[in-house]
């Protein structure tokens, strides 16, 4: 366990339940968007505050989800919160426009200041609490910087001192979210690096880093120390699975490593939201996989899902009734029979090995590996 | 005259006479029937199943008694548990009554999720300090005995279990019933009062007029017989009775099998048990028709069939343990004129149905026997609730067990201050 010292509030859950209101996940409630900021050529931050006026009390790194009605249909969203639970009153999501997303094209496309929408309360167990550690390393990339950024703030506004190295992994320049915030905040925080990692130069005439991806190679030579970190990561998939992997192979202690995953189109932050996909997600960074079949033997629903979508998200988002809970393969309440196919299955007691062996799977955990038939 | 319904618990079971039945009152009433399941049911060991009803990790078998109701679970280290089925959030039950297996033990009404050591593991919407620690399962006494697992709901369980552990863990080894597994269970509703289902069982004065399939290895004698006016066949018979037990129990014990009675029946136990290793009459093999095994797969790793009947007694249950098979049977209370009778049928785990064995010829013996049993509860149930019901003698021949069940029934009332 890392030294406590003065990072302890972060990571201590009394600290943000001390800010605004409770505001359980499963309430609705009216939002009312009060700035629109753009944030880079695809990317707005959208500030709201609640329409009854009361600050929000979350942890940093939940999101809140979205509920919208959009051509007749309802959509439900999640957006990681962007800003602090330290400035409570107001609160901001920062969302990318997804070419075919239905939300985040409304979004761009219609929430202007005086716009109201629904919304549920702040959910989501990516946070730093519980999880106290004074050698920090982020590594985000894309939109998944946001929940990052809210912890990054938040520690700033508690005047925690901090030994944090921001690795940001983005495709040009000029789609770096929180640019010119981040290059700032570094500016005047001793114990802040921020490094940005650009696949492109895009428009930009030149860049003081090599191009490229995450690597270990980037990692050895930026943050040397970097096995003596906690490391926070939240972005794409692929992005994480190649992040996790070459942190395994260099030795980084897996319970050091804390991740965020959000399915393709649910916006960071949200896993398994209850909808349909707002299309791809980070087209620069999303594994060239296509997808598989799903099929609903009951229902005789039929629909493609990627192989880093949980069948659960995808049932949903089928428009598919149901039941879960714990969306971590530990209560069970999702446990449905695999008719055909193979998927891969990472349960955490869940589930019988002689209930598998059946045909049973818990589907919040199940990706397929082939095209499936469930069940349902 | 005072209406002697209002009449406590207490002065009806001492106002019986002793070597008498028990007055009518004792068997009818909704008030004594509540005090018996709490001082009898969760207040003493009772034996509620077998280990066979949770043979693999995850297995649950669900127990109701009265408004009380236990999971009986196997966890991942292979330990048997029990723990209250009523869920530490809102008091939903966990489970129905009756078999399942699961991961985990999951609420069906906010999905509270517990693990098979009774563990809170998850809660969603309880806040990041709500301490899950204190949350856990409400454990149930339970002891596994050879392969019987009896349970107390007690909070400070009666010690004397002890003596029954050790007398009965000796005998059952080497049957190997925790491994054993179910062929059949069969459960039956009878019309009368627990008691008269315990007396009934506790003497077989009535056996030779009721069951015929039963006495073609039971030894009535086993349990007392009146010498006076027997027929010379009956004589003869008695004769040979005492030759072949003399002659059977000097055998197994030469061979290190245990047969000795062991009675704890008195009024100073709370743990009411006894065991013998009976003689059976014909082949002696098996509790069946033809007195021959019934499972070609012996239960233990036997050289022979002919080991007789280990049985064991408890206040609410019975069972018979031969080479081949054994019988299980307990009784759960259902109100004061019913009562449900669980009976399970335990053979080795790797008998085959229909190759070592056939269930009807496996069960026929106890299906009838507790058939014709169930006839003789109700008859007298009805009989003892009749305004012209006089409690009767017992013999002292063949009733001695019912005049010991009573004396020891007032003792734990007494005992918990009825």
């Amino acid at each position: 366990m890392e030294p406590l010292a003065d990072t302890g509030r972060l990571a201590q859950a009394a600290t943000w339940e001390q800010l605004g209101v409770d505001w359980p996940a499963g309430q609705e409630q009216t939002l009312v968007c009060c700035r629109v900021v753009a944030e880079t050529h695809d990317v707005r931050s959208f500030h709201f505050r609640r329409e009854d006026g009361a600050p929000l009390r979350f942890e940093p790194g939940q999101y809140i989800t979205l509920a919208l009605e959009i051509a007749g249909q309802r959509l439900a969203r999640c957006y990681t919160v962007s800003s602090p639970p330290t400035r409570p009153f107001t609160f901001s999501i920062t969302v990318k426009r997804v070419p075919g997303g239905p939300v985040s094209n409304w979004l761009h496309d219609h929430l202007q200041p005086g716009g109201r929408l629904q919304a549920t309360g702040p959910a989501g167990s990516f946070t730093p609490t519980a999880h106290p550690a004074h050698k920090l390393l982020y590594l985000s990339a894309g939109s998944g910087i946001t929940p990052l950024m809210s912890m990054l703030r938040a520690s700033l506004d508690l005047g925690e001192s901090m030994d944090l190295v921001f690795v940001h992994s983005a495709r040009t320049p000029a789609d770096i979210v929180f640019r010119e915030e981040l290059a700032a905040l570094a500016r005047l925080s001793e114990g802040l690096r921020v490094i940005a990692v650009c696949e492109a130069l895009g428009d930009e005439r030149s860049w003081p880093a090599p191009l490229g991806r995450l690597s270990l190679a980037l990692l050895r030579q930026q943050v040397p120390d970097f096995l003596e970190r906690a490391v926070f990561a939240c972005g794409p998939e692929g992005y994480m699975r190649a992040a996790q992997a070459l942190l395994a192979e260099a030795g980084h202690a897996p319970e050091r490593y804390h991740q965020e995953s959000f399915n393709i189109g649910t916006g960071p932050g949200g896993p398994d939201a209850p909808d349909a996909p707002d299309a791809p997600a980070e087209p620069a960074s999303q594994p060239a996989g296509t997808g598989f079949t799903v099929r609903l033997a009951k229902s005789q629903k039929s629909f493609t899902v990627a192989p880093t979508q949980s069948l659960l998200a995808a049932v949903r988002q089928s428009g598919t009734a149901i039941a879960s809970s714990c969306q971590q393969g530990v209560c069970g309440s999702c446990k449905t029979m695999l008719l055909d196919g193979a998927v891969r299955m990472a349960h955490q007691g869940g589930i019988r090995q002689r209930e598998i062996d059946k045909g049973w799977r818990l589907l919040c955990c199940s990706y397929p590996q082939t095209d499936v038939v469930l069940d349902l | 005259m005072p209406a002697i319904s209002s009449d406590k618990h207490s002065l009806l079971i001492r106002s019986r006479q002793p070597w008498h039945s028990m007055p009518g009152e004792l068997f009818g009433r909704q008030d004594v029937f509540d005090t018996d399941v709490d001082v009898f049911f969760y207040r003493h060991w009772i034996l509620v199943g077998v280990s066979a009803d949770v043979p693999e990790p995850g297995d649950v078998s669900t127990i109701d008694i009265g408004k009380a109701s236990i999971l009986i679970v196997r966890d991942d280290d292979e330990q048997i548990r029990a723990f209250r089925n009523t869920c530490r959030h809102r008091g939903a039950r966990l489970k129905e009554p009756g078999k399942s297996t699961v991961g985990m033990l999951v609420c069906p009404y906010h999905q509270w999720t517990y693990d098979l050591g009774g563990a809170l593991r998850h809660t969603t919407h309880m806040g990041k300090d709500f301490d899950a620690g204190c949350r856990a399962l409400r454990p149930v006494h339970l002891k596994e005995v050879g392969g019987l697992v009896f349970v107390c709901l007690a909070d400070e369980a009666p010690a004397d279990v002890a003596l029954l552990e050790q007398t009965m863990a000796a005998r059952l080894a080497p049957y190997g019933l925790a491994r054993a597994k179910i062929a059949h269970e069969a459960e039956i509703i009878e019309n009368g009062n627990w008691k008269l289902v315990m007396e009934n069982n506790r003497e077989c004065y009535h056996c030779a007029g009721t069951h015929p399939e039963l006495t073609t290895s039971f030894l009535a004698e086993d349990f007392g017989f009146c010498p006076d006016g027997l027929s010379e066949e009956a004589q003869q018979s008695v004769q040979a009775y005492h030759a072949k037990v003399a002659a059977s129990v000097a055998d197994w014990e030469s061979q290190g099998l245990i047969c000795a009675p062991v009675e704890a029946l008195g009024p100073d136990v709370a743990t009411l048990f006894r065991t013998q290793r009976l003689v059976m009459a014909g082949h002696g093999e098996s509790q069946t028709m033809d007195t021959k095994v019934a499972s070609q797969k012996p239960l233990g790793d036997f050289p022979r069939r002919d080991l007789g009947d280990t049985h064991l007694w408890t206040h609410s249950s019975w069972s018979h343990v031969m080479s081949d098979h054994a019988v299980v049977s307990y009784l759960i209370p259902l109100g004061p004129d019913r009562t449900l009778v669980r009976t399970k049928w335990l053979v080795h785990a790797e008998a085959v149905e229909g190759v070592d064995y056939q269930v009807d010829q496996l069960t026929s013996v106890w299906k009838a026997t507790n058939a014709q049993d169930a006839s003789l509860v109700a008859i007298s149930q009805q009989g003892t609730q009749d305004p012209g019901y006089v409690p009767g003698p017992l013999s002292r021949y063949t009733e001695t067990y019912i005049e010991g069940f009573a004396k020891w029934y007032e003792a734990r009332l007494a005992a918990h201050g009825v």
